[in-house]
């Protein structure tokens, strides 16, 4: 018997109708228990491959026989390895197709609203916890936050008979690069982004925008200059039903606001945001936020994640009665944990003022993205 | 540094540098050094887990111009 190959999207679709997988990662422990595929039908062991070079004899009795079994590794050589000799001992194995890499890089688009003056989509980047989007009207389309897969969003207009004319940046992304700036350049779409967030290219400017309109149905785009998570922080409330909240607000917690090295002093404007801005708008919004940390646990019943603004306020403690001292001294005590990886590089390849190479990019986005401290119960 | 072999795993990617390493020190004495030669990134952090987890000793790792060089004392 021979190992067969899986592809990111295969899991995914697998875990979307919550299969039974026994994922057998052969990566270092370091790199497992920092990040991995998750999901509640799976069920993991950690053994690094260079341990089973000499045979897979001795870890036999750990896998089981009644469940699929899923090798993986960073890029794909060594999972085939390891899955051809559990193969060779009569079991069916297979292994992750580019391995964690491709799982990083793997996008699912999910249509999550639609009315007679609009369409919204979102991107999942599972393997990251990144959600980006693109509003469709007339003959238009807006992207919301766009990974570095421009060919994504490229191939998704053209699914809708659409031209991408505008994209925006809710803030200067820690945990990913952003492909706000490419997808310009290939699209010819203007590109907002707040000018205090420091970026060093062309851009429009969203300090001198109140609203961006686009097509000639009155679809309109309000930027709400939502400062905390990073101080040029922006979401983006559209035609009144939906808002686009960056990493302001999840449908778990808010954005952490430490990555600055201010933490108190921009703890200070998210309360700001979320108790005089963001308390302005009502129940019924739609909230679809930049990121999320658990796909299983923050998936809605329509199958995106988001979360109506009412209920997010009733999850959540701090976005109500607190004093402003309170949140600070809890925002503070809860950011304190670990920071995405590599974000000052991100940050400076997202501000323009570092150019990567595209493998370099792959490498400094493994990992999960850490944008949120968790203010749930 | 005064290596016994040199194993050449240029253009090799995971997981060949490490089942070569491990094939080839095999064959060396204990106290000998191992020099390797790598291009896959991923070898760098292997190699030191690997070494960590089989009781070898990793003196040295040098990178210049993506080419990985390693010494490892076999136990």
């Amino acid at each position: 018997m021979s190992a067969t190959v899986k592809t990111a999207q295969q899991i995914f679709d697998q875990i979307l109708n919550k299969e039974q997988m026994f994922i057998l990662d052969v990566r270092n422990k370091d790199d497992f228990k920092d990040w991995k595929i998750e999901g509640k039908q799976i069920d993991h062991f950690n053994i690094p491959y260079f341990e089973l070079i000499d045979g897979v004899e001795e870890i036999m009795d750990k896998i089981p026989t009644d469940k699929e079994i899923i090798v993986v590794c960073a890029k794909e050589g060594s999972s085939q390895m390891v899955a051809e000799m559990i193969s060779d001992q009569g079991l069916t194995a297979s292994y992750l197709k580019g391995g964690m890499k491709s799982w990083s890089e793997y996008l699912y688009k999910k249509e999550v609203y639609s009315d007679e003056k609009m369409k919204v989509y979102q991107f999942v980047r599972v393997g990251k916890g990144c959600l980006s989007y693109m509003v469709v009207s007339g003959g238009e389309a807006l992207i919301v936050d766009p990974s570095r897969f421009t060919d994504i969003y490229k191939k998704a207009a053209e699914d809708e008979g659409v031209k991408i004319t505008h994209i925006v940046d809710s803030h200067l992304h820690a945990d990913h690069i952003s492909g706000g700036r490419i997808l310009a350049e290939e699209t010819g779409a203007n590109y907002y982004l707040m000018q205090s967030e420091g970026a060093v290219f062309d851009f429009k400017a969203l300090e001198n925008y109140t609203k961006i309109d686009f097509e000639q149905v009155s679809l309109e785009v309000i930027a709400v200059k939502t400062p905390g998570h990073t101080p040029g922080s922006v979401s983006f409330f559209v035609n009144k039903k939906i808002l686009f909240s960056g990493d302001t607000i999840f449908v778990s917690g808010l954005g952490r606001p430490d990555l600055g090295g201010k933490v108190r002093e921009w703890a200070k404007d998210l309360y700001d945001t979320v108790y005089n801005k963001v308390s302005l708008i009502v129940d019924d919004v739609i909230v679809l936020p930049a990121h999320y940390v658990d796909f299983e646990e923050e998936v809605n019943v329509a199958g995106y994640i988001g979360e109506i603004l009412g209920e997010i306020r009733k999850q959540n403690e701090m976005m109500s009665n607190q004093s402003e001292e309170d949140f600070v001294e809890h925002v503070a005590q809860s950011a304190s944990s670990e920071t995405p990886p590599n974000f000052e590089e991100i940050i400076a390849i997202n501000r323009g003022v570092e150019e990567a190479e595209e493998e370099k990019k792959q490498e400094l986005e493994i990992g999960p993205n850490r944008c949120a401290v968790h203010h749930t119960n | 540094m005064n290596a016994t072999k040199i194993l050449d795993a240029k253009g090799l990617a995971c997981p060949m540098p490490i089942v070569k390493t491990k094939k080839m020190i095999e064959e060396l004495q204990s106290g000998d050094i191992l020099e390797i030669h790598a291009t896959d990134k991923g070898a760098k952090n292997d190699l030191a887990a690997w070494a960590k987890s089989t009781g070898h000793e990793l003196l040295e790792s040098t990178e210049e111009d993506g080419l990985f060089k390693f010494w490892i004392r076999k136990r």
